[in-house]
């Protein structure tokens, strides 16, 4: 069985679907029988859309005035 | 997802006024462009995190576009398109900075005990939390400044990835790291801002 190091080293693969099956049942013996790791585990797969949410920017309409303005006279050579 | 039932929508419209931008429509060119300016713009702030190299970019991907219009056969999204040619000259960008890496070494991540056994794990499951509607504004800045503290090469395979959507592929090309190079970045990325998050949570 696993090791909860080992396990969150293979939280990626896991994750994308890459694992082969073998693994992929000794990664899940070791969640059965360890909840730290299953709420590691929830947390990790959480964090990627947490973080796009954060880092959401728009646009200023000064700049995409002037981005308009950039395109109309390079656009129009 | 109700994301991806977003999406079909919005590549039709993109893929109309496309037809019409490269039958040399300006119009319809600038309609695109007003579809897509946030998330371009978005990616070079992430990036580079300069208000004027992000305008800037945003400029010289557009342009781009703008000249390679006749290439693009509409096999991918337009937004996918454009998002590369962004990652690209942000890129570009950053490799004329002179940047200092950071030791890997200072990548925070969980710690194990002697066992291999987690020491400590989150005191509440947070991931419950991530999909609340209002983002905390202290969580904001929280994950924006873990972003910012990851070393670059990090910082930008977790943008490519997790924010822009880029693929493992796609982001070796650009960067010219192979392909298990960049998962693993990805997962110490990953690592280290799961850390900070749920370091948020336990101080809450």
């Amino acid at each position: 069985m696993f090791t909860c190091k080992e396990s969150v080293d293979l939280l990626l693969k896991f994750l994308d679907g890459e694992m082969p099956e073998d693994e992929a049942r000794h990664l899940e013996e070791h969640l059965e029988a360890c909840p730290p790791c299953v709420d590691f585990l929830r947390t990790y797969k959480a964090t990627p859309g947490l973080c796009r949410r954060a880092l959401q920017a728009q646009m200023p309409q000064e700049l995409a005035e002037r981005l308009t303005q950039f395109l109309r006279q390079k656009c129009h050579k | 997802m109700s994301e991806q039932q977003e999406m079909v929508p919005q590549q039709q419209v993109d893929r109309e006024l496309l037809e019409r931008a490269q039958a040399g429509d300006l119009a319809a060119f600038e309609a695109l462009v007003e579809l897509h300016r946030d998330e371009v713009y978005g990616l070079a702030l992430r990036m580079t995190r300069s208000d004027a190299d992000a305008a800037e970019i945003a400029q010289e991907t557009f342009l781009s576009a703008y000249q390679h219009l006749a290439d693009f056969r509409g096999e991918a999204a337009f937004g996918s398109w454009v998002h590369r040619i962004a990652a690209n000259h942000a890129l570009m960008r950053l490799r004329h900075r002179s940047v200092v890496q950071e030791a890997e070494e200072e990548l925070k991540g969980p710690e194990f005990t002697e066992r291999d056994s987690l020491a400590e794990y989150p005191a509440t499951d947070w991931s419950r939390r991530a999909d609340e509607k209002v983002l905390d504004d202290e969580l904001r800045r929280a994950i924006q400044q873990a972003t910012d503290d990851l070393p670059e090469g990090y910082r930008e395979v977790f943008l490519l990835k997790d924010v822009e959507g880029l693929s493992y592929e796609q982001i070796s090309e650009i960067t010219g790291d192979s392909v298990p190079a960049v998962k693993s970045r990805l997962h110490r990325a990953r690592l280290a801002l799961r850390e900070a998050i749920d370091h948020f949570y336990s101080e809450k």
